[in-house]
């Protein structure tokens, strides 16, 4: 450190970020929180503060990972010190991503985590009003439902009676929009009847209501049936498939938390994960690292008020890392195979951050996120309150979810195409590629959409919604295979 | 009511498929043993096929006495009393009769296959005939024709009942032709306050469709003055004119898919009335006139014409057409274009407030993509050297000034601008390193640069031994952050943090 000083003595005009970097990760805080750190001969520009967060947030989660929660802690300080939730992109994805690491450290304290979190209050209206919020300020779902509905309407050129079953029935204009092309077709609009599945009641009354007005207006014979459900809990004979008619299945953004089920029923095999206490503070058995499957979630479950006595390591014979056998998963797949639908659509999150280690799913993250705080920076100003909700209780959560959670708990499992592909192949899912005119009328929306970041890749029939060069969500067709 | 007798005396023309579950024909489906229909027939149902004959055949029981015609014999056995004929009705047999279910004998249609299937046998019938049968019945004020009688009457009932009137002055009988119409009537329609006012026709219309307000709709059919003339008069076709000219135009969308359909359209209802015909063509006249001009203000000869897309698709009422129209994608993607919602439309704000916003007031700040991949850069700087050529660039990016050095409170929200110019605001910079690899490299380092042994990353990928490297403590120091393993970290935080710092070095760099 000595020689270091003595080195950069000369050039300490010219002291370099990564030098202030450095000096200042191996510092304590000095003077508490909000105090300048007097050797800092100017301000950090935003461009050097936000390769400092990066840096920062890259050690941290080193040190989270490797348990050692001392210098995570110290880590953590001085992040807080440059990140901002009113900041520049890159101080709020610190933010969110310091706050979710805090989160995950707090989680080996359960009951303080717990006891932190008791007192949350989960606003119903705030979260719907964040979804809308999602839809309007970004054009993914837009085109996802651009190119859902018109998978839907060229699939079912000619029936007469029509059933779409919607995984997640929360914002009405996707389906008001069907309406409106079914109601001019030429051989004029289907019966139609839309089975709508959402947690909470008071959605899905809203999208009766604004869907029968709208279907009235159009004279369309319609019926919206509502079911009040988690994916994970969905009784089939629910949505009340009839004979003879013609079924499609719209899912967005949601077959990726079904992933999490599988950890669920892997559970109950595992042994308790390895948790142990040392004068110098909670550390986290490399165990942990390597057994991904060991869920925090059995963590919390535990009495751990008392700390226990770790276990030997070849107890850690917990199950390997999850295999690909998604079993609830493909249960759920298998179902809607058995529904014989005439088309599915599935739009998911075209992102790996389901990687079994902390760092792999941090660092995909850091990517995407980074994507999406962009575009909000593009485009949307940053004194939004739209914006800060967004960031905050979508994307934040998101975030939080993935870097803080485990096992079951863990369900924002967002992973690449590919993988999707072989999950819904497997299931007896054959894929259709996406119709030349609903990729036209994408491109044209996007195009007109005024952004210039937004673009639209397409590739075997599959279409990949992207900022700049990352792709973000993923949207492809499918028909059940016999 | 099955008629028995008929499908069971197989004169070679019916069968039946053998009852119990349907996986005569096709793979067994997993698991599920559910008894009601989750999307497939009733596996316990029967599946029957009628003939053709079968299924066309009406009135085929017939009275001997006055050759009236039924269709059901427990009809025929009715009319019989009074002629004080002998008469029977057969009883429902009493035993559990089994659910049937019907396919198509076509075998190109749908229905053919058990796993679509309908439950009714009147169902069946007038399907086949619909699809499959020849359209015997034609309405006398339109020239519609139907296969099914009852269709047939029904649709009478209602035809030219209801008029539409679409601002052009085409006039309708049809809803759905004429929602179809003023798709492209109105991608060529100006845009305006004046236009909007004129709900046309039967419009429901909400004044939610007006969402498509004038200037900030994104898919807003451009080049407003697109109007229709006034007159009927046909103008020629120009469908290659008009499928080239989108490129011309901003907001291609509306247009191309207009002109699009537009042309499908026109080519389509050559047959029909001079007057939609002539609308329509006009209004491909008016397109192609627009695109070649490719300005905004409305040629002379236009009338102005708006009512939004919405309206339109709100609106009722169409020209009745003998002719398909072809191109019902296109009046969809004019509809989902435009789709509006007060709520929720798809094209709404988020491309307004996209447009709209210009982030003027905000300092250019290098968005956080290129900042990850400027780190990931600098994490695989392979060599010592460059890492610090590295921070040359980067501190020499970054002008140096001495002033203030509360530059960290701005972690609680005091963000000041930077303006240091580092990129286009909010775009990435696209930087050529593969961001994914290089932050990657950043957080491993790369393998050769280890130390045989280590349990946690070395994050900036500087790989150097503790200690180790000629280029002096600088890297060391790195190195030792991204360390070698949480002990290491420890034993050196727990150095520099117990009171390394001297006031000297402290104050060194101020």
């Amino acid at each position: 450190m000595e020689s270091m000083y003595q080195e950069e003595g000369s050039s300490s005009v010219t002291c370099s970020p990564l030098q202030l970097f450095s000096m200042m990760s191996l510092s304590p805080s000095i003077g508490g929180i909000g105090s300048p750190y007097p050797w800092l001969s100017r301000e950090l520009k935003s461009e050097e503060r936000g390769l400092y967060l990066i840096h920062l947030l890259l050690t941290c989660a080193n040190h989270v990972a490797s348990g050692s929660l001392e210098n995570a802690n110290t880590t953590l300080e001085q992040i807080s010190q440059l990140a901002s939730p009113d900041g520049d992109t890159m101080q709020r994805i610190a933010a969110y991503f310091t706050e979710a690491l805090a989160d995950r450290i707090l989680k080996t304290w359960p009951g303080l985590h717990r006891a932190l979190n008791s007192t949350r209050i989960i606003m119903l209206s705030e979260e719907v009003m964040v979804q809308k919020y999602f839809f309007e300020l970004f054009p993914f779902l837009k085109v996802a439902y651009i190119l859902t509905n018109q998978a839907i309407v060229e699939s079912m050129e000619g029936e007469k009676m029509v059933h779409i079953i919607d995984l997640n029935a929360a914002e009405p204009a996707q389906w008001i929009a069907l309406l409106q092309v079914l109601s001019a077709r030429p051989e004029g609009p289907p019966h139609l009847r839309i089975t709508g599945i959402h947690q909470q009641k008071e959605v899905l009354d809203q999208m009766a209501h604004k869907l029968s007005e709208e279907a009235e207006k159009l004279d369309i014979p319609f019926q919206f049936n509502p079911v009040v459900s988690k994916l994970e809990n969905l009784d089939f004979d629910k949505l009340r498939v009839k004979t003879g008619e013609a079924l499609a299945i719209s899912s967005i953004l949601q077959l990726h938390s079904l992933l999490a089920l599988d950890d669920e029923s892997s559970s109950s095999r595992r042994k308790s994960p390895l948790l142990s206490r040392n004068s110098n503070g909670l550390h986290l058995q490399k165990v942990m690292l390597m057994n991904q499957s060991a869920s925090l979630g059995d963590l919390l479950e535990k009495d751990m008020a008392n700390g226990y006595t770790p276990s030997p390591d070849s107890t850690s014979s917990s199950s390997p890392a999850s295999s690909n056998a998604s079993l609830n998963a493909e249960s759920f797949l298998n179902a809607l195979w058995s529904l014989s639908p005439k088309v599915m659509v599935v739009t998911e999150q075209d992102s790996n951050h389901n990687g079994s280690t902390l760092m792999e799913r941090l660092l995909e993250a850091l990517y995407s996120y980074a994507a999406l705080f962009d575009c909000l920076e593009s485009t949307v100003s940053r004194t939004s309150l739209e914006r800060f909700k967004i960031e905050k209780m979508l994307f934040g959560e998101e975030i939080k979810n993935i870097i803080a959670c485990e096992g079951a708990e863990r369900k924002e499992r967002h992973e690449k195409l590919d993988k999707w592909f072989m999950r819904l192949d497997l299931c007896g899912f054959g894929n259709v590629p996406l119709s030349y005119y609903g990729m036209l009328q994408a491109r044209r929306f996007l195009q007109s959409y005024g952004c210039e970041g937004y673009k639209m890749r397409e590739e075997n029939g599959c279409v990949a919604i992207c900022w700049q060069d990352r792709s973000l969500f993923s949207t492809t067709a499918w028909r059940a295979r016999k | 009511m099955v008629d028995l007798d008929n499908v069971s005396t197989a004169s070679g023309e019916a069968s039946i498929s053998s009852s119990g579950n349907n996986n005569n024909n096709q793979t067994p489906k997993p698991t599920k043993k559910k008894r009601n229909l989750p999307g497939m027939p009733d596996p316990e149902a029967e599946v029957i096929a009628l003939s053709p004959t079968t299924l066309l055949a009406t009135n085929r029981f017939v009275c001997e006495i006055c050759n009236k015609g039924f269709q059901r014999d427990q009809n025929l056995q009715l009319h019989r009393r009074g002629h004080n004929l002998p008469w029977k009705l057969r009883q429902r047999s009493s035993k559990e009769v089994r659910k049937r279910v019907y396919v198509c004998p076509e075998s190109t249609c749908v229905h053919h296959d058990p796993s679509r299937a309908l439950g009714d046998l009147t169902g069946i019938k007038k399907h086949f005939c619909r699809k499959h049968g020849e359209k015997k019945w034609k309405c006398d004020k339109c020239s519609k024709k139907y296969a099914v009688q009852s269709d047939w009457k029904a649709h009478s009932k209602v035809c030219g009942s209801r008029e539409y009137k679409c601002d052009c002055g085409t006039v309708f009988s049809r809803r759905d032709s004429f929602i179809t119409h003023r798709a492209f009537c109105d991608a060529l329609a100006e845009e305006n306050a004046k236009s909007q006012n004129q709900a046309v026709g039967k419009a429901n219309s909400e004044s939610d469709s007006k969402v498509l307000t004038g200037d900030s709709l994104p898919v807003a059919p451009t080049p407003a003055a697109i109007t229709t003339p006034q007159s009927n008069s046909d103008l020629p076709e120009n469908p290659p004119q008009i499928v080239e000219e989108p490129e011309a135009i901003v907001t291609t969308t509306t247009a191309a898919a207009a002109a699009a359909v537009l042309n499908a359209n026109c080519s389509s209802s050559s047959s029909t009335s001079s007057t939609s015909n002539g609308c329509a063509a006009t209004s491909s006249g008016v397109f192609a006139s627009l695109f070649a001009s490719s300005t905004t203000s409305a040629s002379a000869s236009m009338q102005s014409h708006t009512p939004v897309f919405t309206d339109l698709i709100r609106s009722m009422g169409c020209p009745d057409r003998s002719a398909d129209f072809s191109a019902p994608p296109s009046s969809e993607a004019i509809s989902l274009c435009l789709s509006t919602n007060p709520g929720s439309s798809i094209f709404g704000t988020g491309g307004q407030e996209c447009r709209q916003y210009v982030p003027t007031h905000q300092p250019p700040a290098m968005s956080a993509t290129a900042l990850l991949q400027k780190a990931a850069q600098m994490g695989a700087a392979a060599t010592n050297a460059s890492l610090l050529r590295g921070l040359g660039i980067v501190s020499s990016s970054a002008s140096t000034s001495s002033g203030q050095h509360d530059s960290l409170h701005w972690g609680l929200g005091q963000v000041e601008p930077e303006g240091s110019g580092l990129g286009p605001a909010g775009l990435g910079l696209g930087l050529p390193c593969d961001g994914d690899s290089g932050l990657k490299e950043l957080m491993l380092g790369t393998p050769s640069m280890f130390g045989p042994k280590q349990t946690t990353l070395d994050f900036l990928g500087l790989g150097m031994a503790a200690g180790g490297s000629a280029g002096g403590g600088l890297s060391a120091l790195i190195t030792s952050i991204g360390g070698s393993g949480g002990l290491d970290v420890t034993a050196a935080t727990a150095s520099f943090g117990n009171g390394e710092f001297s006031g000297k070095d402290i104050g060194r760099n101020s």
